[in-house]
This record gives C-alpha cells, structure tokens and sequence, in this order.
C-alpha cells in the first residue's frame, strides 16, 4: 500500500515503551513520508539531541531511544518539534550502488510467477525491474535486511499468501512496488525473484551493513 | 588459565552481556540478559565481575572447573545449586578450584538464572558485545545456544573493582504487569482497550529470547487490526497482536520491526519480573503514565 498524498501538515510525535520516542510521518508508505524519516534521521545522527542514545529511522518514522534519567520525554518532545518546523538544508549527496541479480531459475522461483501476474514475459519483467534506480527505504525487520523503492505502478503486485520458512543471504525478493535484499536467512511471504552475491552485512566489518537508508540502487543482470 | 567444561546443558543456554545497544540502524535487536537485574545482582556478588556471564533456563546446567581457581555468582530465579554434590545456597557466591562441579538443577520458581564469573570470558566480541543473538547467529560461542561438551576460556581475574549497588529484587507474587499505551493503541475500540486492562492472560510455554505467547482465555483479542499497518519501530516490552488474535510480548531479541498491531508496551521495571514468571502465571495489565514508568524505573535502577 504506497500513498504518494502528502503526509499530514505534522509528524505524530509519540512514546515507544518508557524509552523511546516515536516521529511518525505518515500511517502509510509513501516516497514523501519516507524522505522525510530518512532526511530527519540524518539531520538528528548528525547532532543527537541531549540524553539520547541512538537514532534510527524505519520507513515512515524516526525512532529515538532515550535515557529517562537524562532527559524528560516532554522535554525531547519540543526539541524535536523545533527541529521538525526548521527547514532541513541541502540534503547530503547519496551514495550509488551497483547490485548484480541473477533472476529465475531456481534462483527465483517466484519471477515466472510474478511476471506472468503482470502480464508480461520474464524478460521484460527484469528490463522493468533495472530500468530505473530505486532508493534505500529502510533497514529493518533481521540484520543488514533492505527495502528498495519504488518501481513503478505497473509493477505492482501483493505479496505471496503463503509464507516460506527460509530463504538464504541474498535472495532478492519483491512485492509492493519495492524489491527487498536478504542478508541472512529469514522467512518471507515476498515473491523471490533472484539472487544476489552482495552481502549487506558482514559482521566483523565496521560498520557492519554498508547500505544506508536514502542511497541509490542500481540493479543489474549478474553476468 | 581457567577453563569450565560444559557436562549438562538445557536449552536455550546462552552467553550474554550487556547487549549491543545502538545496531538497530543494522537491523540488529541489542540483546542482552532476559532477567537484566538479575544479570546486575550476580555480579554484585564479586569484588569485579567480567562482562559476560552465562544465561541458562529452567533445566539449568553443570560444568566442571579446570585449570585454575576462579569464584562464580549465581542469580536470578530460584534454582537449585550444587557444588560437588553439596547443597549450596541460591543465589550465592563459589570459591572455586580445579576439578569442582557445579550442578544448576531447576528450582522453585522463575525461567532465567545467571553464572557469572571474577574473570572476562575469552569469547570474541562482535559489534562491541559478547552477547549471542541466536537468530541472527551473533556473538557468545558461533553464535549459537551453548551445549554440552563445549568448553569455555577465561582470562586473568579482573582487579581493582569495586562492588556496585546490588539491585533490589523484584517483589515476588506480583502479577500484575504495568504497561503503557503502544504505537497502534489507537487502532483498537475502546471496548477492547477496556478488556484488555480488565481481563487476565495467562503466561503459556511459548517463550525464547524473541518473546512470550500469552493465552487469552477470555477472549479479549480475537483478531488483530490494521492488518495492513506499516512495518515500525519495536522495543521490547511491546505487546503485538497476530492476525488471529493471540497477544506476543517482545522480548529481548526482537525484531528490529514488525507489522502487526502493538495495543501497549510493559514498561521497563516490570519486564524483568516478567520474564521470571514460569507458564500458567495468571497476569493482568495495569496503565500507567510515562511519568510512573520513569519513576519505577529509577527505583528499579537507582
């Protein structure tokens, strides 16, 4: 479900548990409310506010996790109002990516699936899916895990009804307009479509994941 | 060099300290002890404790001691504790030498108990903590649940330390849970809202590091809403809400985010008790301001 209307004229400002609070742009995924998560996770990562211990931004929301002992919830409420009502600056250059996928095949059990819902042969399916980039949504759900979007209308499709239990490191899954990179093994009710030899997270690197919500991905025919 | 040789290990044994706060942005929970006061109060039992300890549930778990001497604390729960074949106090502390066992066998109550150790465990740290994240297959030994057979190094014993405040126990026979109102609270009708602070749930079997099923015998939730929600920020103590109803608490090995529906969060005073409280435990919510979350927190940790 992706809203491309403007998100309410304010954030939802809200507490998530005792520790942590909540700037909530949107209750839907669109590419407005999403830039704006990424932009204002930036400009707090840049200049954390007092007693706040870490930023993270999901993909319509920021999450800031706070100490209670060091600054009141309604204390870092208004800061963040504050900062939400200046204007934001340039936004910082984005990083490209280049990410090869071998499609079909066992590698993609799901792209005949989903190219024939679409009404489309496999191949124009993957010209679709790299003609253009995407951006990085968000980090979340299981280590080094990435949302990428949006493609276009055309390729909108739900996801699967049935969930399958493990997917590897790399499987290259899509549904909603997005397409999404594994970096462990997870279970997923996204279509697989592919797969990948980049590895998001490696654990002994620092930092351990090198995509950042707000680059941009360019996905290519592994060869 | 101390060495402890793992012989009898139950399940879901892990080593675990403070946890790796701060990895969210990787997609990473920040783990850490089920029971954090407890963790705390085991190592007030040493003049220094080492960072990381061993977590072990219900079925416990017996080493021996090779190498050199070293002194263990044990906390958390109420286990049963050997040492060479003697009764020996709960919790407590062990003077231990070469050639001694030590057998944890379950005990009265709780779910989660702790060893810890006058030394640092010689397990590499990933992303800054020794913690193991076995879905993610992080930190401790491989990343994996301890088992028997594995044996266990330590360094020298740390010096210069000085015992911290030891952290009050939580009142035991308390089953009520206080909470705050979650991020789709909202989403829910008031009568369900209402239900949900006035009825009892019981604590079932179903619990690991990733949360605890609860069974809702009343009949409070029996579907989920907003089954179409965007996927959001989860912290643990988050009570979410499966699509056909059954409540989960979130626990410390989350999901980084999730979609289903959160109608509220237990606050972090309570969470530790919590975990401690063994299938069956009949429990009921109670509300509270973020204002009294603070407060008991501060009592929790002073």
């Amino acid at each position: 479900m992706i809203e491309d209307a403007p998100p309410s004229a304010l954030p939802l400002i809200q507490p998530l548990g005792d520790s942590g609070l909540l700037v909530r742009f949107a209750s839907a995924l669109s590419e407005t409310a999403n830039r704006a998560a990424v932009d204002f996770a930036r400009r707090l990562m840049a200049d954390l506010p007092a007693g706040v211990d870490d930023v993270d931004a999901n993909l319509v929301s920021v999450l800031l996790t706070y100490d209670p002992a060091k600054v009141r919830f309604d204390d870092l409420a208004g800061e963040v109002r504050v900062l939400l009502a200046t204007a934001s600056g340039d936004a910082p250059a984005r990083t490209r990516h280049s990410i090869p996928i071998v499609f079909g095949g066992e590698d993609g059990l799901d792209l005949e699936v989903v190219a024939a819902s679409l009404g489309i042969s496999e191949a124009a399916f993957i010209e679709r899916h790299c003609s253009r980039s995407l951006r990085v949504l968000a980090t979340g759900f299981a280590p080094g895990f990435v949302y990428c979007g949006f493609h276009p209308e055309n390729l909108a499709i739900p996801r699967r009804t049935e969930v399958r239990r493990s997917v590897p490191p790399g499987t290259v899954l899509f549904a909603a307009r997005q397409t999404a990179i594994t970096a462990t093994s997870i279970p997923t009710g996204w279509h697989v479509i592919g797969r990948t030899a980049f590895r998001n997270f490696v654990p002994d690197r620092d930092p351990p994941t090198q995509l950042r919500e707000g680059d941009e991905i360019v996905f290519e025919v592994a060869r | 060099m101390t060495e402890l040789r793992l012989t009898r290990v139950g399940p879901l044994v892990t080593v675990q300290d403070a946890g790796r706060p701060g990895m969210r942005r990787h997609g990473i929970a920040a783990s850490g002890p089920m029971d954090r006061s407890a963790f705390a109060r085991a190592g007030t039992l040493l003049d220094t404790a080492g960072p990381a300890g061993i977590e072990f549930t219900t079925a416990g778990l017996a080493f021996r001691v090779d190498g050199a001497p070293m002194a263990a604390s044990f906390d958390g729960g109420d286990f049963t504790l050997r040492h060479n074949h003697q009764p020996h106090a709960w919790p407590s502390r062990l003077d231990l030498v070469p050639g001694d066992l030590v057998d944890i066998s379950p005990g009265a109550a709780g779910n989660y108990g702790y060893v810890r150790f006058d030394r640092e465990m010689l397990v590499p740290p990933v992303l800054g903590s020794r913690s193991t994240h076995v879905v993610a297959g992080l930190g401790g030994l491989g990343g994996r649940c301890l088992r028997a057979g594995d044996l266990l190094a330590f360094g020298r014993q740390l010096e210069g330390g000085c015992r911290s405040a030891r952290p009050a126990s939580a009142a035991v026979g308390e089953k009520h849970l206080r909470i705050v109102w979650g991020i789709h609270a909202d989403l829910f009708p008031a009568e369900v809202r209402r239900r949900f602070v006035e009825s009892t749930f019981t604590v079932s079997a179903s619990m690991d590091r990733m949360g605890a099923r609860l069974i809702d015998r009343e009949g409070v939730f029996t579907s989920s809403v907003g089954l179409s929600l965007i996927s959001d920020a989860i912290v643990p103590g988050d009570i979410q809400i499966l699509g056909n109803g059954t409540p989960i608490i979130l626990l410390r090995d989350h999901q980084p985010t999730g979609g289903y529906a959160r109608i509220a969060t237990v606050i972090s005073a309570d969470l530790d008790r919590f975990v401690q409280m063994r299938p069956g435990t009949v429990i009921h919510f109670c509300p509270v301001t973020l204002d009294k979350a603070h407060a008991a927190l501060k009592d929790c940790y002073p």
